[in-house]
């Protein structure tokens, strides 16, 4: 090991396909509004942004209400939510780009549906939008992120759990847009790395991963269970060390396909396992609940990590756990 | 100050960062703690009806506990806390002295501005903001009501850490001032005509509340809780059916309009 470097003499900066990022942390889907930071925030939110780029909660064509209550609970070292893509459909989160207009950061746009006809719906309409709006309107749209973990409408069973059903999302999508186009990956499969292959065959630029683990939990009194669902997606510490192995299996398989990973990032230590497993960036999911300040705090980890250890850039340290 | 740099940014500046808070005192009421913790910026900036998301000391809990602010006195916020399980247990084993992470505060506010009279339903672990709520209150002028309802003597306990000059109990077991609910109290009451209600507790409760005062004529305000996981309006996880949709406890609420819940 090299000796260890000024925290100034680390350089951040990494490319996700053709998009630039200051650094290598992103926001898991879901976990981290924007408009509800900025709008308490003591001081200009958007421009202090402390994510690379940004990754909203999933968004489909129309409006979906969610899951009933009890939505979320906690487990060991982890969390089970069932929230049911709650989102206002892609109309009216294209009518409210005023209001976060001024991030400044890349956004990577998280699509959800039923069908390979409901993500093209999205995509189509939001590239429709950006074609025409005038400039300065809308936030720096830069990439879509799949999230193949919804149910199909015609089989039952999650999308993503079906390499040929995952490929489908990704061939309908592909023709209508030219920006960076990542498929999120569910870990409720024998073999990550089948539908890795099925949706980079399929046009898509990067694999982000790992999505929650369908879970359990019981009402300790009833033994019913918890869930207003029955069933949700863990998260959090807990799955950190299975998310580590899928995200090496992807890039071992796959080494030239970019690829985000995630699981229960809590500290800059675990961002650096990622990027050691393969992982061009890094999400932060379940740590956003933890404490608000959680992203700075981890990035300066991150960057302490990557000096101690005598890393210049995120990239000379990734892939150091893949075999050779 | 986003370019990744380590230097350049200041955590004072950011929203409710955690604040490193220091136990400055521990009750124990039956069932419920009354947990004070030194937080100035945090007592500097709270009205009533915010809550706190409180780190689980010591480890092994992911997410924080949302709990009521209970009362201000100065520097210090107070939390009143039923042990409800692991994590809660916890929090009530706290001693003077113990360092405990808190942020805050969080949420929408019980309006009190031009009220004369108020009347304040708690159920529960529910009549926690309550004592906040009258304090500030009686600082502007109205005059106060309090009903509260507990499930037993044990828990009834809990009405020893409320100072208010009118607050009326009952028990369901009878075992503490009237047997049966706070309706049963409402009914006996004589309020002026403007009264203003504000209700914490049970769902059922706040149902019940929200019945009276409608046939009392009365208007007023309910805060709510809900299993939380960001407590920054992020997740989604505490949504709750309003008559404005569905909107998230700890975002749009705790507080919101009472006819417009539970619709």
């Amino acid at each position: 090991m090299s000796a260890s470097l000024a925290l100034d003499q680390v350089d951040l900066r990494v490319r996700l396909g053709d998009v630039e990022l200051a650094h290598p942390l992103l926001d898991a889907s879901g976990t981290f509004d924007v408009l509800e930071y900025a709008r308490r925030f003591e001081g200009d939110y958007y421009a202090a942004f402390p994510y690379a780029a940004y990754v909203p909660k999933t968004v489909t064509a129309e409006a979906r209400t969610g899951n009933p209550a009890p939505r979320v609970t906690e487990t060991p070292a982890g969390m089970i939510n069932a929230i049911g893509l709650e989102n206002p459909g892609i109309a009216a989160w294209i009518a409210g780009f005023g209001a976060w207009a001024r991030l400044e950061r890349p956004v990577i746009v998280s699509v959800g549906g039923n069908s390979p006809e409901h993500y093209a719906a999205v995509v189509r309409a939001l590239e429709a939008h950006l074609a025409a709006a005038p400039a300065g309107s809308c936030p720096d749209i830069r990439g879509y992120e799949l999230n193949v973990s919804c149910p199909n409408v015609s089989s039952g069973l999650q999308i993503g759990a079906d390499p040929a059903a995952s490929a489908a999302v990704v061939g309908a999508v592909r023709p209508l847009t030219r920006r960076l186009l990542l498929t999120k990956l569910t870990p409720n499969v024998s073999d990550v790395t089948a539908v890795a292959r099925a949706v980079v065959a399929a046009g898509s630029d990067g694999v982000s991963l790992v999505n929650t683990f369908k879970a359990m939990a019981l009402d300790r009194e009833t033994l019913r269970p918890f869930l207003g669902n029955r069933t949700g997606g863990l998260c959090g510490p807990a799955i950190k060390p299975i998310a580590l192995r899928m995200v090496a299996d992807v890039a071992e398989a796959l080494p030239d396909v970019p690829v985000v990973g995630m699981g229960g990032v809590m500290t800059g230590l675990d961002a650096l396992e990622f990027i050691a497993c393969g992982a061009t960036a890094v999400a932060v999911g379940a740590a956003n609940f933890t404490a608000f300040e959680a992203p700075r705090r981890i990035l300066d980890e991150l960057r302490a990590e990557l000096a101690a250890r005598g890393l210049r850039t995120p990239a000379a340290a990734r892939g150091l756990a893949l075999r050779a | 100050m986003n370019d990744g740099s380590p230097e350049g940014h200041t955590h004072a500046e950011l929203w409710a960062e955690t604040v490193h808070g220091r136990v400055a005192g521990m009750r124990h009421f039956g069932a419920f703690s009354e947990l004070e913790i030194v937080a100035p910026r945090i007592a500097a900036k709270a009205v009533p009806g915010q809550f706190v998301m409180v780190t689980v000391p010591g480890g092994g809990f992911l997410l924080r506990r949302p709990l009521s602010l209970f009362a201000v006195r100065s520097d210090r916020v107070a939390l009143l806390i039923e042990a409800r399980g692991p994590g809660s247990e916890r929090l009530t084993g706290l001693e003077t002295g113990d360092a405990v992470d808190l942020a805050g505060p969080l949420g929408s506010a019980f309006p009190v501005s031009g009220v004369a009279s108020a009347l304040l339903v708690g159920g529960g672990i529910g009549c926690a903001p309550l004592q906040f709520l009258s304090e500030e209150l009686v600082r502007a002028g109205a005059q106060v009501t309090a009903a509260f309802g507990f499930r037993d003597f044990r828990a009834a306990r809990a009405a020893g850490a409320f100072a208010m000059e009118r607050l009326w109990v009952a028990t369901e077991d009878g075992s503490v001032g009237r047997r049966g609910t706070v309706i049963d109290i409402l009914a006996g009451l004589d309020l002026p005509p403007q009264t203003v209600v504000y209700a914490c507790g049970p769902t059922a409760m706040i149902a019940a509340v929200q019945r009276w005062s409608l046939a009392a004529g009365l208007r007023g305000y309910a805060s709510l809780e809900a299993h939380m996981a960001c407590g920054s309006g992020s997740c989604h996880g505490c949504v709750v059916d309003t008559a404005r949709g569905k909107l998230r406890v700890c975002s749009e609420g705790p507080v919101f309009a009472l006819d417009e819940v539970l619709p």
